[in-house]
């Protein structure tokens, strides 16, 4: 029982190197990601934005009643926005997380809960999951062959 | 003892000074500014001496409003938001009527937020202040019978891209092609709808080409912007029209659904007449109709009456602006 465990932990551990160690080279392509946000009393629409980490982000952004404003946690970005006047926010998604963004413009009763949320993703995923399932596989070969079933 | 005897009320006045400078004499007027569901201006009409040297203090309690002063002051204070306070000490020399308006779309009833500050002559403090005189282009409009709210659909318009004055110019300063002398004729311009100038330009020189022809029409009906003015209607436009005619005139603008919802005028229906880059709509249209417009406002539409907040000249400004949306440089 315990031969067995050993065996499978050196493809754990690849496994757990797989997920978890750091590789910049199996990043997919950053793309540019557009998107309109529209505020209005007492939302932004949409709530949540979807990217990958190292993305160009650009958000138009649109007040449809009164002035707005978009002030987004962590990157340094704090837009005011007239209705009729669109305005153009642009960054690249360096850090990966979640950051609410919030108007900065005191637009009524419930302004404080007026809040949206940037999510930026890990844009390696899908190479990692290629990784593990590789892994995987191997790690059954290796079993299988070494112990193999109706032997035990 | 003495310290205190003296010491308190002298300190007391002193940081009562200190609070208040304004005790020495200007009439100051606190003005709230809210949106007119909220209440609107309070007050919303102020009587002020010629001559008085006043001090207009605005606050704001509930979403943010653009306080602009007019017309021909030249009095922008800019946005207030919630909780700020923005100040001004002003005189003004003559008697008359003028108005502090909001120029930031803050409400389905934005256009609604008006004040009107009558100035009055001290010599003579209970004349009334006139209302404004009849405006001469509407008067001579109505006179000949021409509706302003009436469509002003064009007979003809450019087949392809926006006609551009710079093609135009050089056509036009080109001395074998002396062009009809209307065309150096403002007042005529102003009463002629483009469609009208190149039907005018089809029967005198029937060699220019279409294309042609409406570039020579652009320069003609650009040549009054100055950069200075083109600047000061981009800023007005920003403020005061983009909200419902859009920042690229198409007529998408936030407030024209908030026009709809109040069940205003054309903005349901198939012919937008909101939208001002649309050639069909415009360029039938002469400017002393689009000036009308802008002075009186559009009855049932919810164009509001720009008349009380703009001089007769910054109209005019605004009217040559509108045919950029047009016309290209």
């Amino acid at each position: 029982m315990r031969k067995r465990l050993l065996t499978l932990l050196p493809p754990a551990l690849v496994a757990l190197g797989v997920l978890f160690v750091p590789l910049d080279m199996f990043a997919a392509t950053p793309v540019t990601r557009q998107f309109t946000v529209q505020a209005s009393q007492f939302a932004f629409d949409p709530p949540t934005l979807r990217v990958n980490r190292g993305d160009r982000v650009v958000i138009t952004l649109e007040a449809t009643d009164v002035v707005h404003g978009l002030y987004l946690d962590e990157y340094d970005v704090n837009v005011r926005v007239e209705p009729g006047l669109s305005k153009q926010i642009e960054f690249v998604a360096e850090k990966t997380g979640k950051f609410r963004y919030r108007c900065s413009v005191s637009c009524g009763s419930l302004h404080p809960f007026m809040i949206g949320e940037l999510v930026v993703m890990p844009n390696d995923a899908f190479a990692r999951a290629v990784g593990l399932t590789l892994v995987a596989a191997l790690a059954a070969l290796v079993y299988l062959s070494r112990f193999p079933p109706g032997e035990a | 003892m003495l310290v205190i005897v003296v010491g308190l009320p002298v300190a007391a006045l002193g940081y009562h000074l200190h609070l208040f400078p304004d005790r020495s004499g200007v009439r100051t007027i606190d003005i709230v500014a809210a949106a007119p569901e909220r209440g609107g201006f309070q007050p919303d009409v102020i009587r002020v001496a010629a001559g008085e040297k006043v001090r207009l203090r605005f606050s704001v309690p509930d979403v943010t409003h653009g306080i602009a002063l007019g017309p021909g002051l030249g009095i922008d204070l800019g946005q207030i938001d919630p909780g700020q306070v923005e100040e001004i000490e002003l005189v003004f020399a003559e008697p008359g009527r003028y108005a502090y308006y909001c120029n930031t779309w803050c409400s389905p009833n934005h256009w609604r937020m008006r004040g009107v500050i009558e100035v009055y002559d001290p010599a003579n403090p209970s004349r009334l202040v006139s209302d404004s005189r009849p405006d001469p282009v509407t008067g001579a409009l109505a006179e000949q019978g021409i509706d302003i709210d009436a469509p002003h659909p064009a007979s003809v318009i450019p087949a392809a891209a926006k006609p551009s004055a710079t093609r135009g110019e050089a056509f036009s300063t080109r001395a074998e092609t002396p062009l009809p002398p209307e065309f150096d004729d403002a007042s005529w311009r102003r009463g002629h709808s483009p469609a009208e100038a190149h039907t005018l330009l089809n029967r005198e020189l029937p060699a220019l080409s279409e294309e042609e022809a409406w570039d020579i029409i652009a320069f003609h009906w650009l040549r009054d912007l100055t950069p200075e003015r083109r600047e000061w209607a981009t800023e007005q436009y920003a403020k005061n029209c983009a909200a419902c005619h859009g920042e690229a005139g198409t007529g998408t603008g936030p407030g024209v659904d908030a026009l709809r919802q109040q069940g205003l005028g054309r903005h349901g229906e198939e012919d937008e007449t909101t939208a001002i880059n649309d050639p069909q709509t415009i360029l039938g249209g002469t400017s002393n109709i689009y000036y009308a417009k802008i002075r009186r406002g559009g009855m049932g539409t919810g164009m509001p009456d720009f008349g009380p907040v703009f001089t007769e000249d910054e109209t005019w400004i605004l009217v040559d602006y509108l045919w950029t949306f047009q016309f290209a440089e």
